[in-house]
C-alpha cells in the first residue's frame, strides 16, 4: 500500500483538498489496483458510517427516566419562555388548555362555596366574556384558514392542527360551563381570561403562519 | 453547532410546509427563514408535541425510538462502567430541555447534539481529559478482528467499538455523527488537525478491520 496516497483520502473523500492534488490522486488510483480498493473501502465505510442503528441497553432504563422525570414533571403554562410562540406551543395548548380546564372543573365541583359579592362579580368576568368572543372568532378563523389551505399542508400537520383545536374548543366548552356554575369567583375567571388572551394570540399566530407558510 | 448533520433522504418535499410554518412562528415577524434540510416529519412530530406538554407516555415513546442509538453513542464516548448513567441522564436533560427545541432540525439529531455534550460533560467530570484524545492503546486486536455479521453497518458499530479512544471519539462525532472538525476541536479541547488526523487512522484502522 502506498502511505504517500492512502494519507491524502480522507482529505479527498471530505472534500479538503486542492483540484491539482485530486488530480495527482486520481491519476495515481486509475494505475494502482491497491490504493484503488483502499479508496472504495473508504467510500463504503464514510457513506454507511451515519446509519448505524445501535443496541437497546440490556436492562430496560425507562422505569429509571421515568422516576427522575415524574419529580419534575410541571403541567403549567410556564414551562416554556413566555417570549414568543413556536409551532409546539401550539401543538401543546390544546393539551395544557385540557388540563387547565380539568383542574379548573375539578375545584369548582370540589371547592367551598364563595360568597358573592358585587366586586367579584365586576369586570373579570366582563373581561373573560370579551376575551371568550374573540377567542371563537379566532378559532373559527384558524378552522377556515386550514380547510383552505389543507392541500398545502402535509396531512401529519393538518391532523395535529386539528386535533388541538379540538381539544382546546372542548376545554373552552369546559372552562364556560364552569363559569356558568360559578361566575362569582373573580380570580378564577382572571386566571381564564388571561389563558384565554394567551391562546387567541396563539391561534392568531398560527392562522398568520398557515396563510405566510402555504 | 450550528449546522445540522443530514443523514436521512427523502421526505423533504413533504415536510416542508411544517418546516416553513415552524420558522414562521419562531422568527421574530413571523418572517420566513431558509428551511433546514434535515428536518424530517414522522411519528416524533407528533410525541415531541405531547411530550413538550408534560405527557410522559409520549416522551417513552420517543426513548423507545431512539435509545438504542443513544446506548451506542454512551458505549464508544463514555467508560463502559458509565454507559448506563449516561444514557439515562441524557433521557433526563432532553425532557427537562425539550422545551428549548426549536424544532430546526429533526428531533433525532438535535437528541444526539444533547447526548454527545451530556457525554462529553460527564466524561470531564469524571476527570477523563483531553489525554484520552491521544491515547494510543491498541484495542482493535483484541476485538474479533473479522466481522461475524455480514452487513457492513453492523460490522462498522462491532468494529467501532474496538477503536483506540481518541480515534473512536473523533469517527464517532465526525462521521457517524456529522460534526465537523472545527465543532470537534471545540468540543474535545484538540487542534483541528489533530480531528483529521485521529479521523484518518480510525478509518484506516476500521478498513483494515472491516476488510480481514
Ligand atoms: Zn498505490
Amino acid at each position: 500500500m502506498h502511505e504517500e496516497w492512502t494519507d491524502l483520502m480522507s482529505a479527498a473523500i471530505d472534500g479538503e483538498l486542492d483540484p491539482v492534488t485530486i488530480r495527482r490522486l486520481d491519476s495515481h488510483l486509475a494505475g494502482c489496483a491497491e490504493c484503488a480498493g483502499v479508496m472504495a473501502d473508504l467510500q463504503r465505510l464514510v457513506a454507511t458510517a451515519p446509519s448505524y442503528q445501535g443496541e437497546a441497553p440490556a436492562a430496560d432504563l425507562w422505569p429509571g427516566i421515568k422516576g427522575r422525570i415524574d419529580a419534575t414533571k410541571v403541567l403549567s403554562f410556564g414551562r416554556r419562555s413566555p417570549a414568543g410562540f413556536g409551532f409546539r406551543e401550539l401543538l401543546a395548548a390544546g393539551i395544557v388548555m385540557a388540563a387547565a380546564g380539568a383542574v379548573g372543573s375539578w375545584y369548582w365541583a370540589h371547592r367551598e362555596p364563595t360568597p358573592v359579592t358585587v366586586a367579584d362579580r365586576s369586570a373579570p368576568g366582563a373581561g373573560l366574556e370579551l376575551t371568550s368572543t374573540a377567542y371563537d372568532s379566532a378559532l373559527a378563523e384558524l378552522g377556515r384558514t386550514l380547510t383552505a389551505r389543507r392541500g398545502q399542508l402535509d396531512t401529519a400537520t393538518v391532523r395535529v392542527l386539528e386535533r388541538s383545536i379540538r381539544t382546546i374548543d372542548q376545554a373552552v366548552a369546559e372552562a364556560r360551563a364552569a363559569i356558568q356554575r360559578d361566575t362569582a369567583n373573580a380570580y378564577l375567571n382572571g386566571q381564564i381570561a388571561a389563558n384565554l388572551r394567551q391562546k387567541l394570540n396563539l391561534l392568531k399566530a398560527a392562522t398568520r403562519a398557515i396563510n405566510s407558510a402555504t | 453547532m450550528t449546522d445540522v448533520p443530514t443523514f436521512q433522504s427523502g421526505g423533504e418535499s413533504k415536510c416542508r410546509s411544517i418546516k416553513t410554518m415552524e420558522v414562521a412562528l419562531t422568527a421574530p415577524a413571523w418572517s420566513l427563514g431558509t428551511l433546514a434540510p434535515s428536518f424530517r416529519p414522522g411519528p416524533d412530530v407528533d410525541d415531541v408535541a405531547l411530550a413538550v406538554g408534560g405527557d410522559a407516555d409520549a416522551f417513552e415513546r420517543l426513548y423507545r425510538r431512539h435509545v438504542s442509538k443513544v446506548n451506542a453513542l454512551a458505549r464508544w464516548l463514555v467508560a463502559p462502567a458509565d454507559v448506563e448513567d449516561a444514557v439515562q441522564e441524557v433521557f433526563i436533560r432532553v425532557w427537562e430541555k425539550l422545551g428549548t427545541f426549536a424544532g430546526q432540525s429533526a428531533f433525532g439529531t438535535w437528541l444526539h447534539r444533547v447526548a454527545v455534550n451530556v457525554m462529553l460533560r460527564r466524561r470531564q467530570n469524571l476527570g477523563r481529559d483531553r489525554a484520552r484524545v491521544i491515547d494510543d492503546e491498541f484495542a482493535l486486536d483484541a476485538v474479533a478482528a473479522r466481522p461475524q455479521q455480514p452487513e457492513l453497518r453492523m460490522a462498522i458499530e462491532r468494529a467501532v467499538d474496538g477503536l483506540p479512544p481518541g480515534a473512536r471519539e473523533i469517527f464517532v462525532l465526525h462521521d457517524m455523527e456529522g460534526y465537523k472538525h472545527d465543532e470537534i476541536a471545540e468540543l474535545l479541547g484538540v487542534d483541528p488537525g489533530t480531528s483529521r488526523s485521529q479521523l484518518h487512522r480510525a478509518r484506516m484502522l476500521l478498513r483494515k478491520v472491516l476488510a480481514s
